[in-house]
């Protein structure tokens, strides 16, 4: 049997989806039996060269990490598209923005005004802060744009599947190479993982669907036996995405919405401010009012991983025209 | 004069490219590590709750 071509590739990302990978441990042996690997910068030497050499299409599958966030990821993102039979988001990041498209409650100047003139390990009384070309002694040097707005792989280039988690569990990785390994995988537009909502999956008990206050984690010790949003804790169970088998409730810990929304829902934050308001025992504006007060962190709390994929998207630029503009309108957002 | 690129540098965790410069006698001249790669954790965790800080910062590397 011919080997498959395979390339793994990180862009605004941590490195946890390729520890993911490697958490497959001996059965990795089983992804290197069906596929050669032809880029993985984290643990084999390809450069972008090799990959612009190859004819379009040469590489059967591409699992790409991480979210856009500047211009090389996607320039990158493009090239792999083109030379890839099969392009796949994988993690948080890429499917939906991840961790990183928190950067989108503020923008490319504020982020490098903080990281480079005001944090108190630096030393910058020039307050050089990064371009995109410069000349050093002669040599001129060149990095990426940062973008005002991360974007998630979608939004950049067309997906055939999407591997959520942060980061993917080492079973849902495990599927996806059987299915290679088979020529199994599903249609085109799949999520792999669960359609249900974690809720589906989990094995605490829900009894009383009322909650009177709500609770930050350092006010109250969960039940470990009852459902945590009945207990008052903000739980993204109902809606995120099952698949993971419930690995943060197991350790008493809310579901932190890491798989993004289940089939159906288009705005996981939306969806949770519903089920919340749904459960929460209000009889006036003052009950509302102190239910809101609970929430600190509404934006953070209900869209940790997935700003990038929401109807919000980012915080709106402000003032117009003195920083480059999101890459595209809000109206452009379409739902998948 | 000529220049030698490496990019990306592979192997390692985090994203990196390599300028080098060479004189002409074919000796290297100077030579640049650039890192393209920043997300800001530094601006967006400002504000946010203390709670959310081990959520948020694990993931600045997973390795």
């Amino acid at each position: 049997m011919t080997k498959l071509k395979l390339a793994l590739y990180w862009a605004s990302s941590c490195g946890g989806c390729e520890i993911a990978v490697l958490d497959t441990n001996e059965k990795i042996l089983d992804v290197v039996a069906i596929a050669d690997i032809v880029l993985w910068p984290v643990a084999v030497d390809f450069k972008y060269h090799h990959i612009e050499a190859m004819p379009d299409s040469a590489i059967d599958v591409c699992l790409f990490n991480g979210a856009i966030r500047s211009s090389e990821h996607e320039k990158v993102a493009k090239l792999l598209r083109a030379k890839s039979k099969v392009m796949a988001a994988f993690g948080s990041c890429a499917c939906f923005g991840g961790i990183p498209s928190l950067g989108n409650l503020t923008n490319r100047a504020e982020i490098f005004h903080t990281v480079y003139e005001e944090a108190p390990s630096n030393e910058n009384p020039s307050r050089t802060v990064p371009k995109t070309a410069t000349t050093v002694d002669g040599h001129h040097l060149e990095l990426p744009e940062t973008y005002d707005t991360v974007m998630t792989l979608e939004q950049v280039v067309p997906v055939e599947y999407f591997i959520p988690g942060c980061p993917p569990t080492v079973d849902l990785i495990l599927k996806v190479v059987s299915a290679l390994a088979n020529n199994s995988l599903p249609p085109p537009g799949t999520v792999i993982a669960s359609d249900k909502s974690l809720c589906e999956e989990c094995y605490r008990k829900k009894e009383d669907k009322k909650i009177t206050r709500v609770w930050r984690p350092h006010q109250i010790v969960p039940d470990p036996e009852k459902c945590l949003l009945e207990q008052g804790v903000i739980c993204c169970g109902p809606a995120t995405r099952g698949g993971c088998g419930a690995l943060c409730i197991k350790a008493n810990m809310p579901c932190e919405g890491c798989f993004g929304p289940p089939a159906g829902v288009l705005d996981q934050g939306a969806k949770l401010v519903s089920a919340i308001a749904s459960i929460y025992q209000a009889s006036g504006e003052e009950d509302v009012s102190r239910m809101l007060d609970e929430i600190v962190d509404p934006v953070g709390r209900f869209y940790r991983f997935g700003l990038a994929h929401s109807l919000l998207r980012r915080k709106r630029m402000t003032p117009p025209g003195t920083l480059s503009a999101a890459k595209q309108p809000l109206a452009e957002v379409t739902a998948r | 004069m000529n220049k030698v690129t490496i990019d990306p540098i592979t192997r390692l965790e985090g994203h990196g490219k390599i300028e080098i410069f060479l004189n002409d006698e074919g000796g290297v001249e100077n030579a640049y590590l650039q890192i393209p790669e920043l997300r800001g954790f530094e601006r967006f965790c400002e504000g946010r709750p203390v709670e959310e800080m081990p959520r948020i910062t694990e993931r600045i590397c997973g390795v």
